[in-house]
């Protein structure tokens, strides 16, 4: 607060970047000026709450933000919904469907935005449709080719936060669980409520798994919305330095 | 990659590639008829055909919201959709499928538009092989006279015009498809095509066709079964309305 108060603003500094596999056509990296923020976490973790305080934060401090999320492109976003309220697609066939609302966005928004300079907000990333794919058996060789497309953020933050917990901040806002949050689809129970505290099981030690290879910081959910928030205000200011 | 008979499916697919206007679907068509009137289990499918994808696919072609990456996605999902739902379980029940463009389509055009071989590639390795690949080699010219001769005008993204290679549709698609027709020949050994010299009269390519087949498949191991007594003999064509509202 004390540089806002002198009027200086800080200019991000540069960084390396780069794809995590074969990328995008066409993309020239050292263009992309911006800063790519992650935050990923079950639904009930936080993600929503933290994303605006930090677009607050942000915007304080001088910098243009974009916000993005899963499922929202325009070229496939409805086409997902109806097929997800059908339960109709096959495994394989929902992941390139996800990849493809994923591409979009990082074409149509994502992209520019880091190109204009913007600190773009990510409300989960490819982490989530890759845990959620694994989980269900799919193969994570070809999950990581296809997911080559994506840019590496400049940091991710997971928010942890147990399954017994999701529950009761599920319950407290919506009184029920949903479908594919409780892994419905897998099977692994019929009762709603064992279903969800598996499910969400499996994904958090795949997220585990996936920290070393990915490089998340994993964020201790459990604390206040300011507290959690401190926290990520100091990591994301140390990556806006360059450090 | 195996094929579907190396994997020991009952069934066998036959797809047949070809650059727009190569004649490949009238070919596929007469194949189809051939057998179906041989009372064998056929299956038909055609890329780019899924219906919840292609909803998008076509909001996305007309307003030009596809780029390389997200052109190569949509396909990709499409394929998987009648892979998974249609042409797996069919296979699995001993049928022929034959395929209107299989996944040689995107590793050819996807290249084309600038994706990474290997990514395209590993998009695709869920899939089998297909028993047998027809490639119909037409000249650019020939194809192009095709198309025009059915319509009016080139499409969008069948003339490649969103890789701005000339401002001239005609041109585009020479250029387009000339790139495309490379990256086929260039697969053709790897995916032992059986290549079938588009420019012949449409006759004279299908009897090649029916010939391969003939040769290839026993095609008395995909005969329909036979009816049970108590039902009547159905009657072919006509009454097959009737026949579905008995039902």
């Amino acid at each position: 607060m004390k540089s806002a108060a002198k009027n200086h603003i800080l200019v991000p500094r540069p960084t390396q970047r780069r794809f995590y596999g074969h990328g995008i056509p066409g993309v020239e990296l050292e263009r992309l000026a911006g800063k790519l923020i992650v935050v990923e976490g079950a639904d009930g973790s936080g993600r929503s709450t933290q994303i605006a305080k930090l677009v607050q934060w942000l915007e304080a401090t001088g910098h243009a933000t974009a916000q993005v999320g899963l499922k929202r492109s325009t070229l496939v976003s409805e086409e997902l919904e109806q097929a997800q309220e059908g339960n109709i697609l096959s495994r394989t066939t929902l992941s390139l469907f996800y990849a493809t609302d994923f591409a979009d966005q990082v074409e149509n928004l994502i992209l520019p935005a880091l190109k204009a300079g913007f600190i773009v907000l990510a409300d989960r990333y490819i982490y989530t449709l890759m845990a959620r794919d694994i989980v269900r058996g799919m193969d994570e060789a070809w999950l990581k080719n296809l997911y080559g497309i994506a840019l590496e953020p400049d940091a991710v933050f997971y928010l942890n936060v147990p399954p017994e917990e999701l529950v009761q901040r599920t319950f407290a806002k919506n009184a029920t669980l949903d479908y594919w949050e409780s892994g419905m689809d897998l099977g692994l129970s019929r009762d709603m409520f064992d279903s969800f505290m598996t499910y969400q099981t499996a994904m958090q030690k795949t997220f585990r798994s996936m920290q070393t290879t990915y490089g998340f910081t994993i964020v201790d959910g459990m604390r206040s919305a300011d507290a959690i928030n401190a926290d990520l205000q100091k990591k994301i200011s140390a990556v806006l330095a360059g450090k | 990659m195996k094929s579907f008979a190396e994997l020991n499916f009952p069934g066998r697919l036959i797809a047949v590639e070809g650059l727009d206007g190569s004649g490949k679907s009238t070919q596929i068509y007469l194949l189809k008829r051939w057998l179906e009137l041989q009372q064998l289990k056929v299956y038909f499918s055609e890329w780019n055909s899924s219906e919840l994808v292609k909803s998008a696919t076509s909001k996305g072609k007309k307003r030009e919201l596809l780029t390389p990456t997200t052109f190569s996605l949509i396909h990709a999902t499409d394929f998987a959709d009648r892979y998974e739902r249609h042409l797996v379980p069919l296979l699995r029940a001993g049928y022929i499928v034959l395929c209107d463009r299989y996944i040689f389509t995107a590793f050819a055009r996807d290249v084309v538009r600038g994706c990474p071989p290997e990514w395209v590639r590993g998009l695709y390795n869920f899939a089998a092989l297909p028993d047998l690949t027809f490639f119909f080699r037409s000249d650019l010219e020939v194809s192009l006279k095709r198309i025009l001769d059915g319509r009016p005008q080139l499409k969008y993204f069948e003339a490649g015009m969103d890789l701005r290679l000339s401002s001239d549709p005609y041109e585009s698609f020479r250029i387009f498809q000339g790139r495309i027709l490379e990256q086929y020949l260039a697969m053709s050994t790897e995916f032992n095509f059986l290549v079938v010299d588009a420019n012949q009269v449409v006759e004279k390519q299908q009897a090649v066709v029916r010939e391969l087949v003939t040769q290839r498949l026993r095609l008395q191991d995909f005969r329909r079964a036979e009816r049970p007594p108590s039902k009547p003999p159905a009657e072919p064509r006509k009454k097959n309305l009737e026949e579905a509202s008995a039902l």
